[in-house]
């Protein structure tokens, strides 16, 4: 960790899921991720960008480097540290949506707080204040099922911005959606980043690729800055 | 630390999985509420013949001796010697004795009914005692008193009652037996340890003599002993009715033949309790086969929680909780169940309602433990699944 606003960094991080046969996901890749940085990951379907998204994430361990948040070795932390660590940092959206389709909107998005250890009465506020931030207070009590495809991905991001992270690991938020909610989930993304959050996203539209700080290109799990 | 979930929000999450697959989890609630209503409805009928049982000895006591001749070899029985109820009479211990005599006498409810019709029921010659001892009581009517001896009057055992179709004394009823007619003048209730004294007709001694020549050798013998000493009792009786030939005097305690029955419906209910615990044992197989297929299809949910910081403990929980909740639903509409089971057999069976509180406890414990072991191993799978693998879209 050289540079003092360095929040995320990979030394050298290699991912061989065990086979047969053995594939090398991600090869030798070191990256470092700035503080407040807007950064999209790009690649080939199979390039290894969704496993580099889940490393930086601690959904996925690494077979062999160092991942490094806010200057701690996390290759060295238990599983329930790591939980604790997503839990408080890390916030996830993916391109299905992942929404629990038994529970309202406000009600999955409170969830988020759940494993934080929010009273039920406080996730509820919680949840209400950041559903209102994305623009979907009068959808708080409408079953995924009820909802647009931009709109439960808009439940995904308040799910994820409840837990107040530091960082935002998106992967392919836009890929599920049309054109015009695709653009608004990315222009509330940049807002986001704007109010202090970094956010890292994976994206195949070279049009939202533009409106990042920096690209990372991924090939054949190489990373190439 | 990482705070741990409370006891309100585990419960809520757990309660979420079972919501969300309603239809599924009331089926696979039923096999646990099939085992524990078929052990809750076992146990209930047994505890209530229990409850009846201990109630008839209460009212009838445990110190009544029946004592009579043992049957030859080819169902012949001989008689007691003559004196005999003196020789009982003189017996330290023994409060209160009386005798019957069998007859082989016909009754009908009238002459137009043949005399192939008539059989099954007793005329039994009786002294007034009999009732007293026996502890029984009338329906209505009178028994055969002093001074009722010498007429052709009859008292009607309760199955013999319903038998000759004689509900009740409110017109004046008359039977035939062999080809006497005796008015019907009173009806006893049932008694639970005589049921040859149910089926039986009694008239008195005089009558017997003077109509049928029968005479006043008793057949049976009862008698009530000193609580204390009823065992000692039962030791000298036959020796003293029959001191030549005791082996030729069957004694025996009307309560020991209830009490051998009921360990025989105890070891029925034990072959019913090995049938519902295997109603159980597929209940806990079937929620373990529905919580493992969950755990495959819930494999987003549990990607999705754990990348919002839920534990591997924490994901074990909620799917432990999930099937001991199945579980203990199974139970508790099993234990209701049973005991609708046990309230309606009693009814039917006219016995008294019982069913422990422990045993409803117990079950529902049963059913929970039950959910816990069945829960395990999926849980325990649930917690291993990798948070990247479950969220790769």
């Amino acid at each position: 960790m050289n540079k003092s606003n360095t929040v995320i960094s990979l030394q050298s991080v290699s991912k061989t899921y065990e086979g047969p046969p053995p594939v090398r996901a991600i090869n030798k890749v070191s990256i470092e991720i700035q503080d407040k940085e807007f950064v999209a990951i790009v690649g080939e379907s199979g390039s290894g960008k969704t496993t580099l998204l889940n490393i930086i994430g601690l959904l996925d361990g690494v077979s062999g480097g160092k991942v490094y948040i806010d200057g701690e070795d996390t290759t060295k932390l238990s599983d329930d540290e790591l939980s604790k660590l997503r839990g408080e940092k890390i916030g996830f959206i993916f391109q299905s949506f992942f929404l629990l389709p038994g529970l309202t909107a406000l009600e999955n998005v409170a969830e988020g707080l759940l494993y934080q250890g929010v009273d039920r009465k406080g996730r509820l506020e919680e949840a209400t204040k950041v559903l209102k931030q994305v623009g979907l207070e009068d959808r708080m009590g409408h079953l995924p099922k009820e909802l647009s495809g931009g709109q439960q991905q808009r439940v995904a991001i308040a799910r994820a911005l409840v837990q107040n992270p530091s960082y935002i690991l998106a992967d392919e938020p836009t890929g599920n959606l049309d054109r015009e909610s695709g653009l608004n989930i990315l222009r509330i993304l940049k807002e986001l980043n704007k109010e202090g959050k970094t956010v890292i996203m994976i994206t195949h539209n070279k049009e939202h690729a533009k409106a990042f700080d920096r690209t990372i290109t991924l090939t054949d799990g190489e990373a190439f800055l | 630390m990482k705070k741990k979930l409370s006891l309100l929000d585990i419960y809520s999450v757990a309660v979420y999985g079972i919501k969300s697959r309603k239809g599924r989890s009331i089926m696979t609630s039923i096999g646990i509420g099939i085992g524990i209503a078929a052990i809750v409805a076992v146990i209930g009928i047994s505890a209530s013949g229990k409850a009846d049982l201990i109630a008839t000895l209460e009212s009838l006591g445990t110190n009544l001796i029946k004592a009579s001749p043992t049957s030859g070899f080819f169902g012949t029985q001989d008689d007691l010697p003559e004196g005999v109820l003196g020789m009982v009479e003189r017996i330290g211990p023994v409060e209160e004795v009386t005798s019957t005599s069998q007859t082989n006498l016909l009754v009908r409810r009238s002459n137009f009914i043949s005399e192939l019709e008539g059989g099954g029921i007793s005329v039994i010659v009786t002294n007034p005692e009999l009732l007293d001892v026996v502890g029984g009581s009338l329906v209505e009517g009178r028994f055969i008193e002093t001074g009722l001896s010498n007429l052709p009057v009859a008292t009607l055992g309760s199955v013999t009652a319903k038998r000759l179709g004689i509900n009740n004394l409110d017109i004046a009823t008359k039977i035939l037996i062999n080809n006497e007619w005796f008015g019907v003048i009173g009806i006893v209730e049932k008694l639970s340890i005589h049921p040859d004294l149910d089926r039986s007709v009694f008239i008195g001694y005089s009558v017997a003599k003077e109509l049928f020549d029968i005479d006043s050798e008793p057949s049976t013998i009862y008698l009530r002993a000193n609580p204390t000493y009823v065992e000692d009792v039962v030791d000298v009786l036959a020796p003293t009715m029959n001191p030549e030939n005791p082996d030729q005097v069957e004694v025996s305690r009307p309560s020991d033949a209830l009490e051998a029955q009921q360990a025989a419906e105890d070891a029925f209910t034990s072959l019913l309790l090995g049938l519902g615990s295997v109603a159980l044992l597929v209940g806990g197989v079937a929620i373990a086969n529905v919580m493992v297929m969950s755990v495959l299809e819930r494999r987003m949910e549990i990607g999705v929680r754990r990348s919002i910081g839920a534990t591997r403990s924490e994901i074990r929980t909620q799917f432990l909780l999930e099937s001991v909740l199945l579980a203990g639903f199974g139970g508790l509409v099993g234990v209701l169940l049973g005991a609708g089971i046990t309230i309606i057999y009693t009814r039917y069976a006219d016995i008294i309602f019982s069913i422990p509180v422990w045993q409803v406890f117990g079950a529902i414990v049963l059913a929970l433990v039950i959910g816990a072991l069945a829960g395990l191993y999926p849980a325990i799978r649930a917690s291993k699944v990798q948070p990247a693998e479950a969220v790769r879209s």
